[in-house]
């Protein structure tokens, strides 16, 4: 049984982004129990507490705004709550901001539908801007973008053009900023690197493929053409902002 | 690569951490990583584990020493791990040196690096782990500007390997040894005495073994002539001991993980030493006298432990906590106070003749996973001749009430090649998992699964068993081969040890000194990790004996004789050599050795006159 659903806004940046998604349940859950907060269990053989994320980061690539549910046995302040676990958080993850849910509201994985990321990469060659634009606008204006990607069984061919929502780039000094927003679903979904790679390949842009940062800095809810945070949906109870 | 500062370590490191296997076993922001300040601590301490973080984070021994020396406000204690491979190739390409977890610092900055030896398999780690920070393999080529590198744990009981290598060794248990020797370093920092001196005055603090000071003179044929002691340290090295464990220091805010370590889980240390007396058992030996913690002590650690860490399980720690006297009493109360919680306790080792199946279901929480026995060995001869003391009765006995209480997996564990074993003995494995697994057919149990897992016996030093040879490769390759073949029927599961890996183990279990440039020349070549299968290169090892003219048999398969003069001569576990030929004598006449905690004093040795005394809490 469970009183309480809280859905969290979380940062994952600095060295947490080097814990990996199997890792992250463990930390919450061992912050939450040393907050003295009860968590609600799953019933059955072997029982885990209630916590569940979005879609998962890649190890090294920062989350400006994640979300994790937690389910909690007991009714309580939503802000004392959150102020409690974020104590016991490893630096990196800092609570952004809270929700408590309504039992019933659908999980994170069923409502989250898309990504947008901030992708730093450094040029291997000099780029004009107008360069970098026409290579952008002619990768967005190809119907289908085929990308070799490496699975346990060979290389597979898979088009990852219908999975970009936008794509746009920008010269700081040495460097690129990408701005990429990406559709994510049950189906799949495509790598920043992997939309640059191809970038890189099929338009003929010098991008040093070893020198990049990527950001993740935010998933959305996106329902014709809007993109809406997991934490506005309806059937909330309270909110807490941290 | 000794410029590098922190920072720059840092900077360089994120560039590749995303792309290596596993990157949060080299950040040290873990919850309750201690992170002093560099500028105002006096001694700088890296604890080292040569093996990965997975590993050397489960050892509780590092757990301890890594709290207790940054308990004192004048020391930083950091910790640093064997790289894995991918990370090593990383660094070395880019030619970052190794360094600590918790600021960056490369180990070289440090005035101390201490080495925990769990295994002989770890020996090669070490070097590269010194080659990797950059800092000289050997002592003569270190200067002043080098940290001292000291090693202890159990194979510092015998490092003769290493001698060359490691400044300095620690015997025993390190709790009031090691802040000891900081002091001195201490000191040494304010007002540096020439090495040799310097050395000279460590080696007076107790388990201190300074080798430099130990020379080493053989025979034509090969074995040792002498080992003589210089003026002014001890001729013989005995260990240190914690005189009281139920006040020794304990950490009770311990390190938690990022990610899954090997065991994932709170530690009470229930007691320390046992006193059943298995003859090839080295940790029963070299952690003499039994003492336990009481419950007091216990209870109160755990709410603490609880709060710091988070964790819901438990493990009651010890080399056989069957055997603590308030075994019963400390899991009940545990369970009633924070059994709701969803807390559950875990016990590492269970003894077939202290086993309770009560006992064994109210640490088994929600899964019956399988349980774990280890008769050792397959007949009550052989069990005899090792002093297990278990019978068949005991063992069938404690797999019928597993059986009876719902548990189907059985695990047993077996040594192959011991003292005097014989092919009866290899077929009363067989028999032995036969047995089990039909009574738990004719209990009705379905799906029974007995595991059943074979271990090379590999001699010890400080063991009743340090002048036996260890048998030939081949001929306990046929035996594991004749286990496979007899157990393959679907209610058995058989794994076994890689011959090649125990028998290098022996090699160096038993080595001298001689072994040192050997050791060198292979992680020169590229030998590392040799405890991981996969990693494990024959080849260069085989090339290595070749290479120095060394016979590997001469340390393995060799039959000591009680007059020889070991390797590990000069070193004092406090268990006599007296009592360890008696107990060899007793073992080939088959005849057990009753355990002291119960009956009476059988001599070993270890606790007249060093202040110490069995202490039971129960």
């Amino acid at each position: 049984m469970s009183a309480m659903r809280l859905r969290i806004a979380y940062t994952k940046i600095e060295d947490a982004r080097y814990i990996a998604h199997l890792d992250l349940t463990r930390v919450f859950e061992r912050a939450v129990r040393r907050a003295g907060i009860a968590m609600s269990y799953t019933e059955g053989f072997n029982q885990r507490p209630k916590i569940s994320f979005g879609f998962a980061l890649a190890v090294g690539t920062e989350g400006e705004r994640e979300y994790v549910d937690i389910d909690i046995q007991r009714e309580l302040d939503l802000g004392d709550v959150l102020g409690r676990i974020q104590e016991q958080l490893p630096p990196g993850i800092r609570l952004l901001q809270g929700r408590a849910l309504n039992q019933g509201a659908k999980p994170l994985m069923a409502v989250l539908n898309a990504a947008s990321y901030r992708i730093r990469i450094l040029m291997a060659l000099p780029i004009l801007p107008e360069r970098l634009q026409e290579a952008v606008a002619d990768w967005l204006a190809r119907e289908q973008v085929i990308y070799s990607r490496f699975t346990k069984k060979g290389p597979t061919d898979k088009d990852i053009r219908p999975w970009v929502k936008r794509l746009e780039g920008e010269i700081h000094g040495d460097e690129i900023i990408f701005e990429l927003e990406v559709e994510m679903g049950n189906a799949g979904s495509v790598r920043p690197e992997e939309v640059l790679a191809s970038l890189r390949e099929l338009e003929n842009l010098p991008l040093d493929m070893e020198e990049l940062h990527i950001r993740r800095t935010g998933v959305h809810v996106s329902y014709q053409g809007e993109n809406s945070s997991p934490l506005e949906h309806d059937g909330f109870v309270q909110l807490a902002e941290l | 690569m000794s410029k590098f500062t922190a920072a720059e370590i840092r900077r360089q490191v994120e560039r590749f951490l995303p792309k290596v296997l596993k990157p949060s076993r080299y950040l040290g922001s873990e919850w309750n990583a201690i992170k002093k300040d560099w500028a105002n601590t006096e001694v700088h301490m890296a604890f080292a584990f040569p093996d990965v973080y997975e590993v050397g984070m489960s050892h509780l021994g590092t757990r301890i020493l890594y709290h207790l020396v940054n308990s004192f406000p004048e020391f930083l204690c950091e910790r640093v791990f064997a790289p894995w491979v991918d990370m090593e190739e990383t660094m070395r390409e880019k030619e970052i040196p190794l360094y600590a977890l918790e600021s960056f610092q490369p180990l070289q900055a440090f005035d101390v690096v201490g080495f925990t030896l769990q295994y002989e398999m770890s020996f090669t780690n070490i070097l590269n782990m010194l080659d990797l920070a950059g800092i000289p393999l050997r002592s003569e080529e270190r200067g002043p500007g080098d940290p001292w590198i000291i090693a202890g744990g159990p194979c510092a009981f015998n490092p003769e390997p290493l001698v060359g290598f490691i400044d300095f060794f620690l015997l025993g248990e390190s709790e009031e040894q090691l802040p000891e020797v900081l002091h001195l370093i201490a000191e040494q920092k304010l007002n540096p005495l020439p090495r040799r001196d310097f050395l000279r005055k460590v080696a007076q603090v107790q388990g201190v073994y300074v080798p430099d000071f130990y020379h080493v003179t053989y025979k034509p044929d090969g074995r040792i002539e002498s080992i003589e002691a210089e003026a002014g340290v001890p001729a013989v090295v005995e260990k240190a001991i914690v005189q009281d464990l139920d006040q020794a220091f304990f950490p009770t805010n311990p390190i938690v993980p990022y990610l899954e370590i090997v065991h994932d889980r709170m530690m009470l240390e229930v007691m320390r030493g046992c006193s059943r007396g298995c003859r090839f058992c080295q940790a029963g030996m070299l952690y003499r006298p039994v003492r336990e913690r009481s419950q007091e002590t216990l209870f109160k650690q755990m709410e603490e432990l609880l709060r710091s860490t988070g964790y819901d399980e438990v493990a009651l720690t010890s080399l056989s906590s069957g055997d603590y006297s308030c075994i019963q009493p400390v899991i009940e109360s545990i369970l009633e106070k924070h059994g709701e919680e969803g807390v559950g306790v875990s016990l590492p080792s269970l003894r077939v003749d202290s086993f309770d199946v009560d006992l064994a279901e109210s640490v088994q929480k929600t899964r019956k996973s399988g349980l774990t026995f280890a008769p050792e060995a397959g007949s009550q001869r052989l069990r005899d001749v090792i002093n297990k003391g278990v019978t068949e009765q005991n063992l069938l006995e404690a797999v019928e009430a597993a059986f009876q209480k719902g548990w189907s997996t059985i695990k047993l564990y077996f040594m192959v090649g011991l003292p005097t074993e014989t092919q009866e003995d290899i077929d009363g494995i067989i028999d032995l998992a036969k047995k089990v697994a039909n009574l738990g057919t004719k209990l009705g149990r379905r799906n029974i699964t007995v595991t059943i897992s074979t271990s090379f016996f590999v001699p010890k030093p400080h063991t009743p068993f340090q002048w036996e040879p260890q048998e030939a490769k081949a001929s306990v390759d046929l035996k594991q081969r004749y286990l496979r073949e007899k157990l393959r029927d679907r209610r058995f599961k058989y794994n076994y040890h890689d011959v090649k890996t125990s028998y290098l183990e022996a090699v160096f279990a038993k080595g001298d000194r001689r072994l040192a440039p050997l050791l060198e020349w292979a992680v020169k070549h590229g030998a590392r990790f040799d405890g991981w299968g996969e990693q494990f290169r024959e080849d260069i090892w085989m090339d290595a004996f070749k290479e120095f003219g060394i016979d590997p048999h001469f340390y393995a398969n060799r039959v000591m004789d009680y007059d020889d003069i070991l390797p590990w001569e000069h070193l004092e576990s406090g268990v006599t050599k007296q009592f360890l030929v008696s107990e060899h004598h007793r073992a080939l006449q088959e005849s057990k050795t009753i355990d002291c905690r119960h009956e009476e004093c059988t001599g070993c040795g270890i606790c007249p006159g060093r202040g110490v005394q069995i202490d039971l809490k129960g």
